[in-house]
């Protein structure tokens, strides 16, 4: 057995050596045309990537921190993102490099719904009031001049509603990133300007960059508020914001595969302990700008909609088992249905469903479409565990109450149900444990739970294993702490166990 | 107490039940019997609607109970039932099986329905079993839970489904004890049954149904001594009995020794004549082993109910061949004992048929 895991083990290693072998030195853009290239899935790097190099092998990223880890851990060999978040990036990495200059540059600007032409004008007009005022000029002299990172106060009264902001969290400074749990940067300031500007108070919430456009379109959103690059393609879309930045793109890969830097001689001389690097790693991910706090909100989150969702699942899988059990055809027909396609679809394209298409026009809270969706999924199964337990249990036991004088509801609730809940506890158990595990693609919908929380300080500290593991440890303790409970549950609903307790008193 | 009109009941095409009319009077044991598939325990759980008539009435204490108006519910809980499969409530413990029903339709409290069900845990001597689960408990033990579990909700009628078919036969009799005791206190009751012996001397009446009716009923007495109809008469006096082929010499006579015990049980054979029973076979089996790779034999034992008669044919064809007549053994010893433990031994040997029959000492 050892042996196995061994030779795979070897194997693995094998297969990366040689990966990093076949890599050459990448001089110039010309040699990005054969190389693997990560980009975030719909930016116009991603556009670009695929016009410029339709040879290379262009893998698409949700996050702009999944590409940079996708460059460092060796997926791809080159990453192409904006040049000005780039250079503040790289100051924390100081083993990726840029390859050769910045290029494309294009001016960028928040995006507006096509049919909400007050907002979008509104903003041209705020836009131009602080560009007369001089507070813009302010802005851009901070954030990316001199690199002052302290967010100034705005005060937003919330007088006349609410402000809904599509962005992404880990873009990177000058423009956004987040830091002790609290949204800064540069398009955060604007937006926040611009909220203050109309009266309303704003929030933010942050998707993937693929998700922006259509949460805009179906009215999930109010705006974006994210460095959003000129394009003919987006401009059919959605209407731009008076440009407010220009920036252009730039490559990267690691400076070991970079020509110009090949020559820089290493200085690993001192390489830390794996105990230091652990001390460093608990610092860096979890108590650098309050990062715990994320964890924890993200932990009550997971939390939050896994109960939610046995709840509403249970109670739901009550009523399809009743549909379905039925001899009615008019009822048990759609209650099977209804199972079949809950049980044949992914949750996550449910969630996606739910989420975009049935509640597209109401402004309705992701934690409640988070407990709908996974509430459905867990209901179709639900009512089939309940269905073979109730089934499972001899006609016998139903004559016997009605021959004594119940009748069938009460023979259902003193005979039947509590024979059912005794057989179906292990089944169920396992399926309440799936569904806390099946919580974790919330991120899609702009929920931060636990997963998205990793995400997030991943894409802070570019570090992977960490962040990673310490999810995986949290969720395990959930679970953990979930069977035991479930455990309890079922052993005191073992009548022996009563027994027990009453000889023992 | 129950008068039933013209009771009918079909599934699809199939007629169950055909117009059955009669009547159930007060403090009255009737015993139910018939062959098999005959709609015995149909008619009993149309009395208290487990199966919904297909067509006439049925009045308990003069209401008709198959008026919609009517709440069934409560009718029942005048009338409860046995069952051939016990049907205890196997997540509560034996005392709360009796309780459920008083506490919960009665509204009794529970320390007074705990106090009455012990008393009835009594009467039928289980009540150390008190807090034991149904699981728990014998055949013999669970099915006198269930009877008192009936008595627990105090009914006029107790309705009791084949309650010993399920039993091992040596749980039988405890069983029916417990029945017994039950109609010397004057509890009315209807009892589907196959035990023949325990039915004659139990009931004030016997019903004997066959094909859907009630085809002949009257005293304990007329139906089994005097039957008037024909099939009554074939059903009372018929004889049951226990075939085997035997056509190799490598035959499994444990398989075979456990078959006949099983019968024997059943037919409520006493232990000694059983002994005898399968001492005989075992020593006739070593008289036809040698030729057994060249004739089949078969071997019946027949039994009869009424006369308790017990006899043992052997038959094999070919040429006339007796082993109790063999000049070649080396000793007679099998011979003897054969002759001891039976009273008439009788050989046949016509058509190519050889017929051995051995009728036992009762």
């Amino acid at each position: 057995m050892i042996k196995i895991f061994l030779l795979i083990f070897y194997f693995l290693l094998s297969f990366q050596a040689n990966a990093n072998e076949a890599m050459k030195p990448i001089a110039n853009l010309e040699d990005l045309k054969n190389k693997k290239i990560g980009v975030m899935l719909g930016s116009t790097h991603d556009a670009f990537a695929h016009k410029q190099y339709p040879e290379a092998e262009i893998l698409q990223y949700k996050s702009p921190a999944d590409v940079l880890l996708g460059v460092k851990s060796g997926k791809v060999d080159v990453g192409i993102y904006n040049s000005v978040s780039l250079t503040e990036i790289l100051k924390l990495n100081p083993d990726l490099g840029v390859i050769d200059k910045p290029f494309e540059f294009s001016p960028v600007g928040f995006g507006f719904n096509k049919k909400d032409i007050e907002l979008h004008a509104q903003f041209n007009a705020f836009f131009k009031a602080i560009k007369e005022s001089g507070v813009y000029a302010d802005m851009i002299e901070r954030w990316t001049k001199k690199g002052i990172t302290d967010m100034p106060k705005i005060d937003t009264p919330n007088k006349n509603g609410l402000l809904v902001a599509g962005h992404i969290s880990d873009g990177g400074l000058p423009f956004v990133t987040l830091r002790n749990n609290e949204n800064i940067g540069l398009n955060i300031e604007l937006a926040k300007r611009f909220a203050a500007y109309l009266g309303k108070d704003i929030r933010f919430d942050d998707m993937e960059f693929g998700a922006l456009i259509p949460s805009l379109n179906t009215g999930k959103i109010d705006f974006i508020a994210v460095t959003l690059m000129f394009t003919e393609e987006r401009k059919q879309k959605i209407n731009f914001g008076e440009p407010y930045y220009e920036i252009g793109m730039s490559a990267f890969a690691l400076k070991k595969n970079i020509a110009a830097f090949k020559q820089e001689k290493k200085n690993n001389s001192n390489t830390p302990t794996f105990i230091e690097e652990l001390v460093n790693n608990f610092q860096n991910n979890l108590i650098q700008e309050k990062r715990y706090l994320l964890l924890w909100d993200g932990l009550k989150t997971t939390i939050i909609i896994s109960i939610l969702a046995t709840i509403f699942g249970t109670f739901l899988g009550g009523i399809v088992c009743f549909l379905r059990m039925s001899k009615n055809r008019f009822l048990n027909i759609p209650a099977k249905v209804y199972i079949s396609i809950l049980r044949g679809t992914p949750v996550l394209v449910i969630l996606m469903i739910i989420f975009y298409v049935v509640f597209a026009s109401v402004n309705i809270n992701p934690i409640i479409v988070a407990t709908i969706a996974f509430g459905m999924n867990c209901g179709a199964y639900a009512a089939e565990i309940f269905r073979s337990g109730i089934e499972g249990i001899e006609k016998g036991q139903m004559e016997a109450g009605i021959a004594m004088g119940f009748n069938k509801i009460k023979t259902f609730i003193y005979i039947i149900l509590p024979q059912t809940i005794r057989r179906i506890l292990p089944i169920y158990k396992g399926e309440i444990i799936t569904l806390v595990k099946m919580t974790s693609i919330v991120g899609y919908i702009a929920v931060q739970d636990l997963t998205k929380a990793s995400d997030i300080i991943r894409s802070r500290t570019f570090d992977a294993f960490f962040p990673l593991i310490l999810i995986a440890i949290l969720y395990f303790l959930i679970s953990l702490i979930l069977i035991q409970t479930l455990d309890y549950l079922e052993k005191i609903t073992d009548p022996k166990y009563k027994r027990k307790v009453r000889t023992k008193s | 107490m129950i008068k039933v009109e013209n009771l009918s009941k079909k599934y699809g095409d199939l007629v169950v039940l055909k117009n059955i009319s009669t009547e159930i009077k007060k403090g009255e044991v009737v015993s139910i019997i018939g062959p098999s598939g005959t709609g015995k325990s149909t008619f009993l759980r149309c009395l208290n609607l487990l199966d919904q008539p297909s067509g006439g009435s049925i009045f308990i204490d003069g209401e008709n109970i198959l008026d919609k108006r009517i709440d069934v519910s409560k009718i029942r809980q005048k009338m409860n039932m046995v069952f051939q499969s016990f049907n205890l409530f196997s997540h509560l413990s034996v005392l709360e099986n009796l309780t459920l029903g008083p506490i919960k339709l009665k509204g009794i409290s529970k320390e007074a329905a705990e106090n009455k069900s012990m008393d009835l845990l009594r009467l039928v001597g289980l009540a150390e079993k008190a807090e034991n689960y149904p699981d728990e408990l014998s055949g013999g033990q669970k099915q006198r839970v269930a009877i008192a579990r009936c008595l627990a909700m105090e009914p006029e009628i107790i309705l009791f489904d084949e309650p010993t078919s399920a039993l091992d036969p040596t749980m039988v009799s405890e069983v029916l004890s417990v029945i017994r005791r039950l109609a010397k206190e004057g509890m009315t009751m209807a009892i589907v049954t196959h035990e023949m012996a325990f039915a004659r001397d139990v009931s004030n009446r016997v019903f004997y149904m066959d094909q859907g009716l009630i085809y002949e009923e009257g005293s304990p007495k007329q139906i089994f001594d005097a039957p008037k109809k024909e099939r009554t008469k074939v059903f009372i006096n018929r004889i049951r009995n226990f075939v085997s082929k035997i056509k190799t010499q490598d035959f499994d006579f444990y398989a075979l020794n456990g078959e006949i015990e099983g019968f024997c049980e059943k037919q409520l054979i006493s232990k000694l004549i059983r002994a005898n029973l399968l001492r005989v076979v075992e020593e006739l089996l070593i008289l036809y082993k040698p030729y057994l790779n060249k004739i089949e034999l078969e071997l019946e034992i027949a039994h009869s109910e009424k006369t308790n008669q017990l006899s043992l044919i052997c038959q094999t064809k070919g040429k006339k061949f007796n082993p109790l007549d063999n000049k070649d053994l080396e000793d007679d010893i099998g011979i003897k004992i054969i002759h001891k433990f039976t009273e008439v031994v009788e050989f046949k040997w016509a058509d190519n048929q050889n017929r051995l029959e051995l009728l036992f000492v009762n």
